[in-house]
């Protein structure tokens, strides 16, 4: 076990605990993974802190677990997948460290979250493309690196946005950034004659960036990054269609994504509309419910600088062909939920307690990304699996995001269980692990490997694999970065 | 150094005796180089055979698609993939298409136009590989570079299928990212002096909508097309200002504006080349529009979805160039040059006449990034090419720069020429010079390095990237079979 004393000497002493308490909030989080307590929790500051950590770690053979987030976490990525393990809590770094307006870009450390960065951004007359709704504690860089999808799929035009560059410690202890932010000289020097860091891809033809997103800590522990970010408008016009054919509404999503008119712009089915505006519970949830269609699709209008109303005018009139032809209404509320709160709540936070939290007390997340066609017999094979596992389908929410300029689809499926009723928790495991199996048999594609049902997904592609496990022995020789997540 | 004859027989099983030769009367038709045979596969499958045959044999190959450009060390396999030329699949819904390596861009576009569609036409040219990474005129709409690949179709260097994101495991082309990392990072292609080790044989790219006709309406002969008309929605216009700095704050402000489809910061010596059809012409041209500009400019196609639609795209486009003094060029207001340029952008990709047409030769300065910084830079590479103009070494083109933004202004391309006569070494040695000093420059001053630079000088400063590529080229191809430069344009 590596001594505390060194550990003291990196951060200092009032940032190294193995307090029994302090351990147990890293052993284990509301996912089904097995819990495994580390040995320490380091809260490094900077940098430097951070890659002499890493240097330790290697010549110790230490297991690090880098976090940035705050609880609870869902996935398993951030509890040790085996023992003696250090967990690297970066949720203290929380420079914000630029917002620019006019390169429309800003650049943070690890640990700022939405709710931090979201009235920086918008005092400068910027904002982030953001995931549905994060939870109070999420913070930016955890959710870029994640690939986590956004709201605004007309401004993601590459799945790695909104990242722009990064800093990053690899598992070898060395140092380096990605994209315009390598070089040439360091980043102050860059600052210094006008360069700031946002051009992505390269030095050389690699896009490193890549290679750390979606890794959950197993390649190096990112010290700040920089994002694209998007001009606040001026005006906003939301709308919802809510309609029983799942088809038609992923028609119209399709053509609001390519004629780019569209900003936020998501599918949720009834429970999750419930799930998240229900004020007083279970009254209104249930009210909710009850009264919504199946499928209430949300886009928001957005006018910026010059003449918005007549940009909006503009999309209204060609809008109103699109549904014309599809036989749906875009409106402004339903279900006694009003366009405007929705659109005022995902540009936010999620208020506490977290929406998924708020049903039943938990919550298993299975998502997948496919086409457009192949979407609705995903959710009819969801359907049945939950009968099968006696799990009430119609309890089961499901939102769907449109990802990638209408390239595919992400659909997320969030069963509600309660965490003290065991034999519900243990029906919604197995229904997890059933669903990632049935749905893959389907084909649907498990782009975010987590937890227990990663070696599952990954097993589908064992080229792939074989190439990552190539990459993973050059920038973490010693497999000191989070070993025993995805195939490390 | 021609194959052993037992070796030739192993790659003629695989491809067939109609698609090898090492007939050194043949062979030279391709390139100066001496290889040691040209393979012409069919297939992916035959990729992979010949690949793990170059292991066996430990024989050094290289693919090659258009064949724009390219660098071979001598004695190797040239991999001519001129066979798969198949559009494998055009995804409307899902906004993709899936090709093989010598489907050319212009086969794809219209295929795409029929059906409202469109995609990155690369500056290189439509008459390269629809897979190629890079930039086009279409980068404010289409975006560029590296950001257009979905799931890639790769035979590695030592012969293994690799299938990226969601193809490998869900048999899907939408996605080239996971499960887990993605190794999209090293699956880029072809800009050298490095591209990824091995073959990619299908590449997945993505698609945006065409608000334009499904066939542009071409009158005239070679090489004097016309538009018939401009096609509804549509305009195209060039716009001068009276700074680089007012030119700038217009051309943010229409990415911000989101009304541009193309937005290219084309000089008017660019602007000359594309629309007259012999280097006489373009004299002539370039200096009536030189006494039309009023400063640097750029050159804008506006298209609506709708006649409302074009009409908010026009008004605001309008009040961003006077609120920035801009002035549009009246020459390019005539429609029949307004079509020329707007089929030369759109369908051509505007890049021989300018770049080959007047000197026979270019070397070429781009930078991908951060378009505000990058001109600031070019302002300086611009004015270091007027002693060249005055020598009479280099096309006289008022030492301009070009440029344009990328994604709706999110990121940018700036590029500078120099374009010369190769059979003139003066000439070549200057422009060699210049180009050695303006990448100095940069570098020193911390604008950006080129990556074609030298490597012990440029790697430390960019992180030691070039020490992670070799090891991850090393990692890739033990055998050392598919080594690194050349190009798969």
């Amino acid at each position: 076990m590596i001594a505390k004393e060194k550990l003291v000497k990196i951060v200092g002493a009032a940032n190294v605990s193995d307090k029994p308490a302090a351990l147990d909030e890293y052993s284990s989080d509301i996912s089904f993974v097995n819990p495994v307590r580390p040995t320490w929790v380091v809260k490094p500051k900077n940098t430097d802190a951070v890659q002499k950590l890493i240097k330790l770690a290697n010549k110790t053979q230490t297991p690090l677990v880098p976090v940035s987030s705050g609880p609870p976490h869902f996935r398993g990525d951030t509890v040790p997948g085996i023992g003696g393990a250090v967990i690297v809590d970066l949720s203290g770094m929380k420079k914000i460290i630029f917002v620019d307006r006019a390169r429309r870009v800003a650049m943070i450390e690890p640990g700022v979250t939405y709710g931090e960065l979201i009235p920086a951004a918008a005092k400068e007359g910027i904002r982030i493309n953001m995931p549905l709704l994060p939870r109070k504690t999420k913070t930016v860089v955890g959710s870029m690196l994640e690939r986590e999808p956004v709201t605004m799929p007309k401004y993601q035009w590459d799945i790695s946005d909104p990242l722009a560059c990064i800093e990053v410690i690899f598992g070898n202890g060395n140092e380096f950034r990605t994209g315009q932010a390598a070089g040439p000289g360091t980043v102050k020097e860059q600052w210094a004659v006008g360069g700031i860091q946002k051009a992505p891809y390269g030095p050389g033809i690699a896009s490193w960036h890549r290679l750390i997103q979606g890794s959950q800590g197993t390649m190096g522990i990112v010290t700040w990054a920089s994002m694209r970010c998007e001009l606040l408008p001026s005006l906003e016009e939301p709308f919802v269609v809510s309609s029983s054919d799942l088809d038609t509404l992923l028609d119209m999503t399709s053509w609001l994504i390519r004629l780019r008119m569209v900003n936020e712009c998501f599918i949720l089915n009834g429970t999750n509309m419930a799930a998240i505006f229900a004020k007083k519970w279970p009254k209104d949830y249930q009210a909710i419910k009850d009264t919504l269609p199946a499928w209430t699709l949300f886009y928001n209008l957005a006018g910026y600088e010059y003449y918005p109303e007549e940009r909006i005018s503009s999309y209204i009139t060609d809008i109103s062909q699109i549904t014309r032809r599809l036989g749906v209404e875009s409106v402004k509320s339903v279900g006694g939920v009003s366009a405007n709160e929705i659109l005022k709540a995902v540009q936010q936070p999620s208020p506490e307690p977290y929406w998924k939290l708020r049903y039943k007390g938990a919550c298993e997340d299975v998502y997948l990304l496919t086409i457009h066609d192949k979407l609705e017999s995903l959710i009819g094979e969801m359907n049945d699996l939950a009968d099968k596992a006696g799990y009430p389908a119609s309890d089961m929410g499901i939102y769907i995001q449109p990802i990638v300029q209408g390239t595919g689809y992400h659909c997320e499926f969030n069963l509600f269980y309660d965490p003290a009723n065991s034999s519900e928790s243990n029906r919604v495991k197995e229904l997890s692990a059933a669903a990632v199996k049935g749905l893959m048999a389907k084909g649907a594609f498990f782009s975010r490997p987590y937890g227990e049902n990663a070696g599952m997904i990954l097993n589908r592609d064992a080229a792939t694999i074989g190439v990552l496990n190539k990459l993973k022995g050059l920038f973490d020789p010693n497999n000191v970065m989070n070993p025993g997540k995805i195939c490390f | 150094m021609a194959l052993k004859k037992d070796v030739y027989k192993e790659f003629e099983s695989v491809v067939g005796e109609e698609n090898i030769c090492d007939d050194p009367a043949i062979m030279p038709a391709y390139y100066s180089n001496k290889f040691a045979a040209v393979i012409l596969p069919g297939n992916t499958a035959e990729v992979q055979a010949v690949v793990k045959l170059c292991n066996k044999h430990k024989l050094v190959f290289r693919p090659i698609c258009t064949g724009w450009s390219g660098m071979f060390p001598p004695d190797i396999i040239l991999m001519d993939l001129r066979r798969m030329n198949h559009i494998i699949e055009i995804n409307e819904k899902n906004m993709y298409a899936v090709v093989e390596p010598y489907v050319i861009s212009s086969q794809l576009q219209a295929e795409l136009f029929k059906r409202g569609l469109n995609f990155c036409i690369k500056g290189a040219g439509t008459n390269c590989t629809a897979m190629l990474r890079g930039h086009g005129h279409m980068d404010q709409t289409t975006s560029g570079d590296d950001r257009n690949h979905l799931a890639i179709e790769w035979v590695t260097p030592e012969g293994d299928i690799v299938r990226s994101g969601a193809l490998g495991s869900s048999d899907e082309w939408f996605c080239g990212d996971g499960p887990g990392p993605s190794i999209r990072s090293i699956l880029t292609s072809a800009v050298p002096p490095g591209v990824t080790p091995g073959v990619f044989t299908k590449a997945a790219v993505k698609l945006y909508h065409w608000p334009g006709p499904s066939e542009f309406p071409i009158a005239g002969h070679s090489p004097k097309y016309v538009l018939s008309e401009i096609p509804a929605n549509m305009m195209a216009r060039y716009y001068s200002f009276p700074s680089v700095e007012k030119m700038w704050q217009a051309e943010i402000g229409l990415g911000e504006a989101e009304v541009c489809y193309e937005l290219m910061g084309f000089n008017a010596a660019m602007v000359a080349a594309n629309i007259t059809t012999c280097n006489e012409e373009d004299e002539a041209m370039f200096n009536r529009l030189n006494k039309e500009v009023q400063g640097p400019g750029f050159f804008v196609i506006i298209a609506g979805n709708s006649p409302a639609d074009f009409a908010y795209k026009k008004k605001v486009l309008e009040k961003i160039v006077e609120e920035a003094g801009g002035k549009s060029l009246k020459t390019l207001e005539d429609p029949e040059l307004e079509g020329i340029i707007m089929c030369q952008c759109i369908r051509i990709s505007a890049s021989i006449r300018e770049t080959f047409r007047p000197g026979g030769a270019f070397n070429s300065i781009p930078i991908m990034g951060q378009r505000d910084l990058t001109i600031k830079w070019a302002i300086g590479a611009g004015e270091a090419k007027k002693p060249l103009i005055e020598k009479g070494l280099i096309v006289d083109d008022g030492g301009a720069f070009f440029g344009w933004g990328v994604e709706q202004g999110h990121l940018g391309k700036t590029e500078i020429f120099c374009k010369y006569s190769p059979s003139n070494p003066t000439a070549k040695a200057a422009v060699e010079t210049w180009q050695r000093e303006q990448n100095r420059r940069a570098f020193e001053e911390r604008y950006f390095a080129s990556t074609m630079g030298p490597q012990d000088e440029i790697g430390p400063a960019l992180c030691n990237y070039s020490q992670w590529w070799s090891k991850v080229v090393k990692a890739l191809d033990p055998n050392g079979v598919s080594p690194e430069g050349g190009s798969l344009v």
